[in-house]
């Protein structure tokens, strides 16, 4: 058992732990980096249908600057999935 | 296998002493989209009508509610009349050619030329030097610079890394979504379900998203420009 064991981690070089730093880097990377865009980008959807039903006649002007301000709240993410796209593909 | 997916054809072209690389790619789907919009001008242009008396033909009047819909959306948000009139054409330029580019990927085998990061920071940085020559038209140079200054003069590091920020965060966000569609893409087909799913994820990436960001990266080349020309 420990001798199996042993063969094993001898089995494991550099490289290996390397790669498995970079997956679980860029899983963390999107996963967490997911979750502020999500809350931002509720937020702002669930106050433009509050203020869209108040006032239907703005509609146009309300999804305007919802959309833009969402584009700005999704740059983290943005961010977070440049990153794991580097750890994924691009270091080698 | 997913390992082409990092992977681009490259030229390599040296030119005294300096070595230019280029990704043909990228470079054909770009004169593609450019064929493609300029072709299609033409193809309009001969619908429209010459007199103005006449009757309007259908051509005419899709594009007469197409262009109203443009002017609608992007100059509503410029500080004065004459802002808009002159930056219309820019902004909805960068708007087309970033659509259709976006649209483009839908066909198998074509690359949106906004995967490739270069390409979204060239615009990126159009429009930076756009704000920055209209600011100093409406300013002057003097009162441009001291504006960075503004509100206290210790923040002038912070707003110039600022303005730095914002253009690669503009060509980030575009880059990001289009790349990050197209990946996911690619692994689902690859992996998962090759058949009918990727049809949908096109969908709702090349088509859905494509003219979200469109929309979005025009609509922020406008707000970058008048905060600028403002500010």
């Amino acid at each position: 058992m420990l001798q199996d064991a042993q063969q094993v981690a001898n089995g494991i070089s550099g490289a290996d732990i390397a790669s498995l730093g970079r997956y679980i880097g860029a899983g963390i990377a999107m996963g967490l980096g997911a979750i502020g865009p999500g809350i931002g980008e509720g937020i702002a959807a669930a106050h433009t249908v509050d203020a869209m039903a108040r006032q239907p006649e703005m509609e146009g002007a309300l999804l305007r600057t919802m959309v833009l301000g969402q584009a700005i709240a999704e740059s983290t993410g943005i961010y977070s999935l440049v990153v794991a796209i580097v750890l994924l593909f691009v270091m080698k | 296998m997913l390992e082409h997916l990092g992977e681009k054809l490259i030229l390599h072209i040296p030119i005294g002493g300096v070595t230019i690389d280029v990704d043909v790619m990228t470079m054909i789907m770009s004169w593609v989209v450019i064929v493609l919009l300029v072709g299609l001008a033409f193809l309009l242009r001969r619908g429209l009508r010459q007199d103005v008396e006449a009757k309007p033909t259908r051509v005419q009047a899709l594009l007469d509610g197409l262009i109203d819909l443009l002017q609608k959306q992007f100059t509503d948000n410029f500080s004065s009349e004459r802002l808009a009139r002159e930056l219309f054409p820019f902004v909805s330029t960068l708007f087309l050619f970033v659509l259709f580019s976006n649209w483009l990927s839908i066909i198998p085998y074509l690359q949106s030329p906004t995967q490739n990061l270069n390409v979204t920071l060239g615009f990126a940085v159009l429009v930076l030097v756009m704000s920055q020559v209209l600011a100093i038209r409406a300013k002057g140079v003097k009162k441009h610079l001291a504006s960075y200054a503004q509100p206290y003069a210790f923040i002038l590091p912070l707003n110039i890394v600022g303005e730095f920020g914002r253009t690669l965060s503009h060509a980030f966000r575009l880059f990001g979504n289009v790349f990050g569609g197209a990946i996911l893409i690619a692994v689902v087909t690859d992996r998962f379900a090759p058949v009918v799913v990727p049809a949908g994820l096109n969908a709702f990436f090349g088509l859905f998203v494509g003219a979200v960001q469109a929309f979005v990266f025009a609509l922020l080349a406008v707000a970058y420009i008048n905060v600028s020309v403002e500010g």
